[in-house]
């Protein structure tokens, strides 16, 4: 019996060597200001990190999120006490100003909201940027594999007619629900920005009928979605422009296409917001208005492969980021728009049409 | 006393182990092949992103501090857990009915029952009032070792359990008459003989903990992204990433060699030593 | 006088009970036992309209888990939780009849040898469990030798996958738990007691019955540890079935995190989670009955 204990005291104090080893977690001083930014891993370059620390001789933690949903769910618990900068995407805005978790920012502190482009200035799910700040935006589009799917037509039928793809497993966000029903209504004429009740259970229906198909390959995010896309798992899926671009400029994916269905589809952003009791406000602050500076842009998007919402940083932008992909064309632009926001009893039954459509 | 289970028998049990064995690795190596990637725009095989992994110290500190987390709970889970089997399993009244007696169970099932995302949201809120009225405990390392150890004690518990039942009961009585005191019992007779027990029950305890996303991401305070809380973001936003893959397969290598290692070491240590005159 | 001794012994004896068991009940009760009490509380409150939880108290959270929504009445959670029972069962079952020839496997190399076998049943969940079934989706994919064979049989339309099926997510259940079934067995066969086996080989002629009759029930304990390791755990998993299953089939433990998560719905999520503590603890105290009648005269399960 002395015999199983041995080897896990090796592995244990390799373990522990190890850890040792790597140094001791940095800890921030208690004498130095701290931002604390909840974010998306890899989301923000360190040296941009670092140019802010210099700047406002403040240290930055960063702590890493999964999808908004969770993030809202922390903040709701109480986790709105704990971070000073919040990165949620458009859609969310309203649900977290509405729930009494975001801040109103003051804009005198942030002198560079002047150089966001003017829609960026005063958007639909945020009126005059009162509580959030866009940081990057993108498109939402098809993505599909043209050597299974010959010609398609540029249009949500790729998902939604079986005729157009009998065969090949293909997936569906899961998600809130909002670009899928948005899609089925768009696919079915009633526009992509539906908001009768019977259309989303026309909607939710058409997406229930969908869910049967045997193709249908189940509920799957845009990024996890373009992996199996790369792989050769699936042949269409609904995919974000900067994904694609990214696996355009490391030559991973040349082999598939990408289109904005013509019935229309979304462009979202992805905001900076600062939660209603953040232990920092005035660094947060600070910080948003270093991220709208216009080189710091330009090195976040150049980073990220998203586009910049900031006119002033468009002429350092390089590489990918000057195509149609990502900067679409006007024609293009017809097809793109915001997600309204839903707000109060409308949120409430949208949830419930989901809910039944996931079950 | 293997010799009690007849060769053809013996073959039958290996020829089904094997097989187990090479399934429960076929994914890693999956994960080894693609962590060998093409640099961008390049073709072939390629070890670039264990170059990118070996640059991200992001990572590193995350794993360190999952390290921490994991061994540092385990530890005090694995004590009080098999406190709880053997004193359950000693001491308890046998096949008593009613609610009381069965109380103690149902409490150790609580943590396995619990969904992952109620238990870690009824922690965040917990703490977040613990903190708010007494300024203790701040959401970080400390209330995520916490929240570790309430999920791995009822692992260890029900391990030693399961090894304690049914042993003879005379056996204690006997070593009760032996060193008459309870505590010396204890250390020289229980935990000798359920010693197997409390190693595979710190095992699970890492196993747990190491893969833990859920209750870790809400028990964690700021900056303390632990190495799951960092995979899962970045799957989220980047997709399973060659360096992921890399990270995976450095993990599984460097235990595998430390553990097959250490099994030649202390062999060859055995055999020299069972050759020297006593 | 004897009497007074009985009543001191007990004394005793509840004394030492509660010097081991204490400290361990107490970190449960305290860290997790009061703190969900105050979450699950919010399975009698009124949802707002982004699913947080505001006065009047109600019941209707639990008229939702009977079914009941906005659009009328279906069978939907009825058919989740039949749905995950049945994946949990399987899974379970799979796992028990793979870690008996395993752990005996392992039992019967040379001793130095044991620890490690242990420990490379262990060492897969070391990795992300992510990472982990991903590589199971490429193995079950349409490309993938399996599924190939599959394909030959006619058991999945060409150019579709094995995954994502109800076939995948109980292979992946099935893998995950595996080292949760394998530990607790290994730890109460370790110990077995041959000579029972010994005399034993003069009474049963068959083999199967020698281990009914010798081995089994002296391996229950961990056997029945193992099966509340993998099929709890399993009945309420939600990322297995989210990445092997696509999410097509909905499973109880995402049915939950969806009402914390992407459609918030706090209160319905509290109910159901009390719901499935009741049905579950229910089910744990059935069990341990059965095992007594089983086991015998000791207590095979805490």
């Amino acid at each position: 019996m002395r015999v199983l204990s041995s080897p896990l005291k090796f592995i244990t104090a390799a373990a522990v060597v190890a850890a040792v080893g790597f140094g001791a977690p940095r800890s921030a001083q208690a004498d130095v200001p701290t931002l604390n930014l909840f974010i998306w891993s890899s989301y923000i370059t360190e040296s941009i990190i670092d140019g802010f620390e210099l700047q406002c001789g403040c240290k930055v933690v960063e702590t890493d999120y999964q999808s908004n949903a969770e993030m809202a769910a922390k903040l709701k618990a109480g986790g709105d006490s704990q971070y000073d900068v919040v990165v949620p995407s458009s859609y969310y805005v309203p649900e977290l100003a509405d729930e009494g978790l975001l801040q109103p920012l003051d804009h005198s502190q942030i002198p560079n909201l002047k150089n966001l482009f003017p829609k960026f200035q005063n958007p639909d799910y945020d009126l005059n940027d009162k509580y959030s700040v866009p940081y990057q935006w993108g498109t939402t589009g098809i993505v599909y594999d043209p050597a299974k799917i010959k010609n398609p037509p540029e249009s949500w039928s790729i998902l939604y007619d079986p005729k157009v793809n009998p065969n090949y497993p293909f997936v569906i966000p899961k998600g809130e629900g909002r670009d899928q029903i948005a899609s089925a209504c768009a696919y079915l004429g009633y526009g992509f920005n539906c908001s009768e009740q019977s259309q989303w259970i026309a909607a939710a229906k058409l997406i229930v009928e969908t869910k049967k198909r045997a193709n249908f390959a189940g509920f799957v995010d845009e990024t996890p979605a373009r992996d199996q896309m790369k792989s050769g798992l699936i042949a269409v899926s609904t995919a974000y422009n900067g994904d694609i671009a990214s696996c355009y400029a490391d030559g991973s994916c040349k082999n598939l296409k990408f289109f904005l269905p013509k019935e229309g589809t979304e462009i979202w952003v992805d905001t900076m917001a600062i939660p209603a009791h953040a232990p920092h406000p005035d660094l947060a602050l600070q910080f948003i208005n270093f991220i709208l500076n216009a080189h710091v842009g330009a090195d976040l998007s150049n980073f990220n492969q998203y586009a910049s919402p900031n006119q002033a940083s468009q002429q350092y932008l390089t590489g990918i980021l000057n195509t149609e992909l990502i900067t679409p064309t006007d024609d293009d632009n017809k097809r793109l728009q915001f997600l309204k926001p839903l707000q109060g009893a409308q949120y409430k039954l949208f949830n419930q049409i989901w809910t039944s459509v996931l079950q | 006393m293997s010799k009690m289970v007849p060769r053809g028998v013996r073959n039958v049990l290996a020829g089904i182990s094997w097989p187990v064995y090479i399934l429960l690795y076929t994914p890693l190596a999956l994960v080894a092949f693609y962590s060998l990637a093409p640099a961008p725009n390049t073709t072939g095989h390629s070890v670039y992103a264990y170059g990118v992994l070996f640059h991200d110290s992001t990572v590193f500190v995350a794993l360190q501090r999952s390290l921490v987390l994991a061994l540092g709970s385990a530890t005090v889970s694995t004590i009080l857990g098999t406190l709880l089997g053997y004193g359950l399993c000693r001491f308890r009244v046998a096949n008593a009915r009613g609610l009381a007696a069965n109380l103690p169970s149902l409490i150790i099932y609580t943590p396995i029952i619990m969904p992952s995302l109620v238990f870690g949201i009824s922690e965040l809120i917990f703490f977040n009032f613990i903190h708010s009225e007494t300024g203790i405990l701040s959401a970080g390392l400390m209330t995520m070792v916490i929240a570790h150890i309430t999920f791995q004690v009822p692992y260890v518990a029900l391990t030693v359990f399961a090894r304690l039942a049914g042993l003879d009961p005379n056996l204690f009585e006997a070593s009760h008459d032996l060193y008459a005191n309870g505590i010396k019992s204890f250390f020289y007779l229980t935990v000798p003989v359920v010693q197997p027990a409390i190693i595979g029950g710190f095992l699970l305890g890492i196993t747990l903990s190491i893969d833990d996303f859920t209750i870790s991401f809400f028990t964690a305070g700021p900056g303390s992204v632990t190495l799951p809380i960092y995979i899962y973001s970045a799957v989220a936003r980047k997709g399973i990433s060659p360096e992921i893959n890399a990270l995976g397969t450095l993990m599984i290598t460097t235990v595998m060699v430390l553990a097959i290692a250490h099994f030649f070491i202390t062999r060859s240590r055995d055999r020299r030593a069972s050759l020297l005159p006593t | 006088m004897a009497r007074t001794a009985a009543q001191g012994e007990a004394r005793a004896r509840n004394f030492r009970l509660w010097l081991t068991a204490g400290p361990g009940l107490f970190w449960i009760v305290l860290f997790l036992l009061i703190p969900s009490l105050v979450l699950l509380g919010i399975g009698f409150f009124t949802s707002n309209d982004y699913g947080s939880p505001v006065l009047p108290l109600t019941l209707t959270p639990f008229s939702q888990v009977a079914g009941n929504s906005l659009l009328g009445w279906d069978d939907g959670n009825i058919v989740i939780i039949l749905r995950s029972l049945e994946q949990a069962g399987i899974a379970t079952v799979v796992s028990a009849l793979l870690s008996y020839p395993i752990v005996f496997f392992i039992m019967t190399r040379e001793a130095s040898l044991r620890p490690l076998l242990l420990l490379l049943i262990i060492l897969p969940s070391w990795t992300n469990q992510v990472v982990r079934t991903y590589a199971w989706l490429e193995l079950l994919g349409p490309n993938a030798p399996l599924t190939a064979v599959a394909h030959a049989l006619g058991i999945v339309p060409p150019d579709l996958g094995i995954a994502p099926g109800a076939f995948a997510v109980t292979t992946g259940l099935a893998y995950n738990y595996l080292p949760y079934m394998i530990v607790p067995l290994y730890a109460s066969a370790e110990r077995l007691d041959w000579t029972l086996v010994e005399a034993g080989r003069d009474l049963y002629a068959s083999g199967a019955r020698l281990f009914w009759h010798t081995v089994f029930p002296q391996t229950l304990p961990g056997l029945l540890s193992g099966v509340i390791f993998v099929a709890i755990p399993a009945f309420g998993d939600y990322v297995v079935p989210q990445l092997l299953g696509g999410d097509k089939a909905l499973m109880i433990g995402s049915l939950i995190a969806n009402q914390f998560t992407e459609t918030p719905d706090w209160p319905y999520g509290a109910a159901l989670t009390i719901i499935m503590l009741v049905f579950t603890g229910a089910g744990l105290v059935g069990f341990r009955i059965l095992t007594r009648k089983l086991g015998g005269a000791g207590e095979a399960t805490i």
